[in-house]
């Protein structure tokens, strides 16, 4: 412990603390973890889009050598989940309705016994044929993909039809009225591939039971929700089912939900012996259902000819795969997006998700942003030119400014949209004049932050350092690394002094889990709750240890102290070596702005955007026309994120989210053919590389909000991941005078649309 | 299959095993040897998390056989720095906010050590090639980009 403490901590550069763990290998992650008499498991998947499971006959698998158990749906109680529509069971029952669909697992002594034992379960099936178009499946004469979908349950307030696990609508105005004023009208249909999180980490989940309570530890970026799973599947109260998360490699939402907790756990109790659950990359890309939707996106904008937009009718149709999953997250934001930042007065907007025999679909890291926006911000450019007027001119003429009204009635009360791109265009100037074939690209969008109750107990220990026990999940991002910083300058102490014991059901409150971009917004509320506890506690002391008045001490340096008289203090520590400091903080959430969603249908609670914030991009691209391959030199990212507490972290967030978003731009997206994927590996499926990542400008504007975070933060991890891949879109249009209409812009797709304009990279 | 006899010199411990002759040097610094620093992310030399230096040279430990290794040395991220006492580039990274996950960053370390080994002062272009085998989904490469650069003034004052 450090014997300074800057007069502030909030804003410094700190180490997060579990970094040299990290940086000497250290630092153990699930498959990591060793266990005596662990076995080994595996899943027999169904290989076939769809079909109907005639026969599953074990009898093979279970005598091979090594073989502890095979487990199928006659294994594991009937129980259908789902975080909004039960519409799954852990393992299949008389249908398979994707590739990856878990028929039976097995647990074995070694890896390769368990692979020869996956290999020997008998299953006959009568495929059926696969439902892969989004839009057809729509039709009410097509088929199923559950047959008895109606009687799914749901969570209140799902409007659903035939093949649409979630409907919603968003209307503003009179649209019709509003396309009646329009001088020019657009219409362009924007479509996207499905898109993975790819974590470096693949899943992993090792389960133990002891007596009736099992602990599980999980590659999960959401262990109550997980532990919740586990209860409701296998019918066990939530008090016999604990959920660690040793470190966790990354997530980006591929690990959100409710997954393979319960399969291995069912295993564990079968044999009682600790079984452990490792995926390969390709069951990464196959199985972990977890993906961003496959979209495609109609959009007709009305625009008087001063490039005022009158009205916009929007139609997104979300492919969500074999089951619902926590995708209405993804179709509610989607909606939320068409209208970007800009004042519309007539608005209205639908979105289908939709089941097909695909990979199931689900909040990948800001789930439904990056294709809308992208979409969006392409039609903008598209209207711009319309209007001819510069892309910068026709959107400062159109964002929303404090005071406009947004798509649900909510009020806005920031200018920063305005002034991120001001600052970004000004940024991004500094750079040369575009060369030949080089175009600059923007684009701005807007997001939401996440007001969910969250907790956190926070002691002093009695050598004066502190210890935060929090439900919060660190995926990666330093959000739990930063809670610190919030404890410390609550109590005048160094970031330093504090550990974090964390994702562990068994001792931290309650916490949605890493999602959301929820962390700081909301565990950071709840520690300032608890620090402030410890705060009032120790002036008491203070005050009638050293006989003077609250009012007149301060906490700094490690002390309490006597404001102006720093010499007489009394160390925190002593106060700690005779007193229990203990307390905890739930920081109530801040409540939804005021909004009105009357005549809109299906909405489930993202009708108004907490804490919005605003961000622009600028990619300067360069496409060589021979090969259409687009190289991205720099990428300016201005965001607005309320007031930022941990730079590094801040900035850690904006660099990773622009280069995973230049991913969806240029490279990623699963190919399909009947039903199967065509590139689930990372010689397929490519990342961007260090060879190929830009120079990254990023830049923070403040504007805390009252309505917000701690010291009035916004969310930080998922905006960073939204606008690049529009402003990279619109950087290929400006180098090459075409529109690539598909994502990822891929070479094909980018060169296909200088050699056929018409065909805009969709086929 | 009938085991092989390998002696595996890792971190600058000799270890004697017999080992089956498929086995990944991966897998066997991870469960014979307890080296868990190296990772399996892909299992097919495209992420880099399993990167070890064999003689000094970078080589993807799911791709290289264990027999493959017989005699010689092995460094892994353990090898190169420690938490109480991290080599210039560990501690780089830390101070650049070059981890995030820390899924790569064992890989990261060892490309980068390897780099530095080779090219004392390496300039940007250089690092990003070195580091092109190593994919992170957290940082978007710049903070590591600037931490390997970084550890290289470092080690190279005069540089």
């Amino acid at each position: 412990m450090t014997a300074t403490v800057p007069p502030t901590v909030l804003g410094s550069r700190f180490v997060r603390r579990d970094g040299p763990e990290k940086v000497s290998g250290e630092a153990r992650y699930t498959a990591d973890l060793s266990f005596t008499g662990l076995l080994h498991a595996a899943f027999v998947y169904a290989g076939r889009p769809h079909a109907r499971i005639v026969s599953i006959d074990t009898t093979a698998a279970s005598r091979l050598p090594g073989v502890h158990a095979v487990l199928t749906a006659a294994d594991a109680p009937p129980v259908r989940y789902g975080m909004f529509v039960k519409d799954r069971t852990l393992f299949a029952t008389d249908v398979v309705r994707f590739e990856a669909e878990i028929v039976a697992a097995v647990a074995a002594d070694t890896a390769e016994h368990a692979a020869a034992a996956v290999a020997a379960v008998q299953v006959v099936y009568q495929d059926l044929p696969p439902i892969l178009d989004p839009e057809a499946a729509l039709d009410p004469d097509s088929a199923p993909v559950h047959a008895g979908w109606a009687g799914y349950g749901t969570q209140s307030g799902v409007q659903r039809g035939h093949n649409d696990c979630g409907h919603m609508t968003s209307v503003k105005g009179d649209v019709a009225a509003g396309f009646a004023e329009a001088d020019l009208t657009l219409t362009e249909t924007y479509t996207s591939d499905m898109v993975h999180a790819v974590p470096i980490e693949p899943h992993a989940v090792v389960a133990q039971w002891q007596g009736t309570t099992v602990t599980i530890w999980s590659t999960s970026q959401v262990p109550f929700p997980a532990r919740a799973g586990v209860a409701e599947t296998l019918q066990l109260p939530l008090s016999d089912v604990r959920i660690v998360v040793p470190h966790l490699g990354g997530g980006f939402g591929g690990k959100c939900d409710f997954h393979f907790e319960a399969h291995v756990a069912l295993l564990a109790r079968a044999t009682r012996r600790p079984v452990r659950l490792v995926f390969s990359r390709r069951e990464e890309f196959l199985a972990t259902d977890k993906v961003r939707h496959a979209t495609r996106i109609r959009l007709t904008t009305g625009l008087r000819r001063d490039g005022t937009i009158t009205a916009r009718r929007a139609r997104l149709v979300l492919d969500s795969g074999a089951y619902c999953g926590d995708a209405l997250f993804a179709t509610e934001i989607g909606l939320m997006m068409v209208a970007g930042p800009y004042r519309i007065p007539h608005l209205h907007a639908e979105v289908h998700t939709v089941y097909t025999n695909r990979t199931p679909a689900g909040s990948v890291r800001a789930p439904g942003g990056p294709q809308t926006c992208w979409a969006v911000e392409q039609h903008t450019d598209e209207l711009a030119a319309l209007a001819g007027l510069d892309p910068v001119e026709f959107r400062r003429r159109n964002l929303v400014r404090a005071g406009d009204t947004g798509q649900t009635g909510q009020w806005f009360v920031s200018a920063s949209a305005v002034e991120c791109l001001d600052r970004a265009v000004e940024l991004a100037a500094r750079g040369p004049e575009p060369g030949p074939h080089e175009g600059l690209g923007i684009a701005v969008g807007w997001w939401f932050s996440l007001s969910v109750p969250s907790g956190a107990h926070l002691r002093i220990n009695p050598d004066g350092t502190g210890t935060i026990v929090t439900g919060a999940q660190e995926n990666g991002s330093g959000s739990v690394m930063g809670l610190p910083l919030l404890a410390a300058q609550e109590l005048g102490m160094a970031p330093g002094a504090f550990s974090v014991q964390y994702q562990d059901t068994g001792c931290g409150p309650f916490d949605i889990g890493s999602a959301g971009s929820q962390t700081t917004f909301n565990n950071g509320r709840a520690v300032v709750e608890a620090a402030r506890v410890i705060r009032d506690r120790l002036l008491d002391l203070a005050a009638a240890r050293l006989e003077i008045d609250r009012a007149d001490l301060e906490l700094a340096g490690g002390t309490v102290r006597v404001r102006g008289v720093p010499e007489r203090s009394v160390p925190i520590a002593e106060f700690a070596a005779s007193t229990q400091l203990i307390a905890s903080g739930s920081g109530t959430p801040p409540p939804l702005p005021e909004h009105d969603v009357s005549g809109c249908g299906g909405r489930l609670g993202y009708a108004a955007f907490a804490a919005p914030s605003f961000f622009c991009d600028v990619a300067r691209v360069r496409v060589d026309p021979d090969t259409g391959v687009a190289t991205v030199g720099e990428v300016v990212a201005v965001h607005e994120f309320g007031r930022v507490l941990n730079p590094v972290g801040a900035e850690g967030q904006v660099e990773g989210g622009v280069v995973q978003a230049m991913g969806m731009a240029l490279l990623e997206g699963s190919r399909y053919a009947d039903g199967h994927q065509l590139n689930p590996g990372l010689l397929g499926y490519k990342l961007v590389t260090a060879a190929d990542a830009p120079r990254i400008v990023s830049e923070f504007l403040d504007d805390p909000v009252d309505q917000g975070g701690p010291y009035g933060a916004k969310a930080v991890g998922e905006p960073t991941v939204v606008g690049t891949t529009a402003a990279i879109g619109n950087a290929i249009a400006v180098a090459t005078g075409r529109r690539v209409r598909a994502l990822p812009m891929t070479a094909e797709r980018v060169w296909t649309a200088l050699h056929d304009p018409a065909d805009g990279g969709r086929s | 299959m009938t085991p092989v006899p390998v002696v595996l010199t890792a971190n600058g411990v000799r270890s004697a095993l017999d080992l089956d002759p498929h086995r990944t040097l991966l897998s066997v610094l991870r469960t014979e040897l307890g080296i868990t620093g190296p990772k399996e992310g892909c299992d097919d030399s495209e992420c880099g998390a399993c990167m070890v230096l064999l003689d000094g040279d970078p080589v993807n430990a799911c791709s290289y056989l264990a027999v493959q290794a017989d005699g010689r040395a092995v460094t892994t991220v353990e090898g190169i720095g420690t938490a109480d006492s991290p080599a210039p580039v560990q501690r780089a990274l830390l101070e650049a906010g070059g981890v995030q996950c820390g899924f790569c960053t064992p890989g990261m370390v060892v490309s980068a050590t390897a780099l530095l080994d080779r090219v004392p002062e390496p300039d940007e272009d250089d690092v990003r090639v070195a580091l092109a085998g190593n994919l992170c989904r957290c940082t978007g490469y710049q903070k590591i980009i600037e931490a390997v650069l970084d550890a290289a003034g470092n080690r190279n004052p005069a540089g």
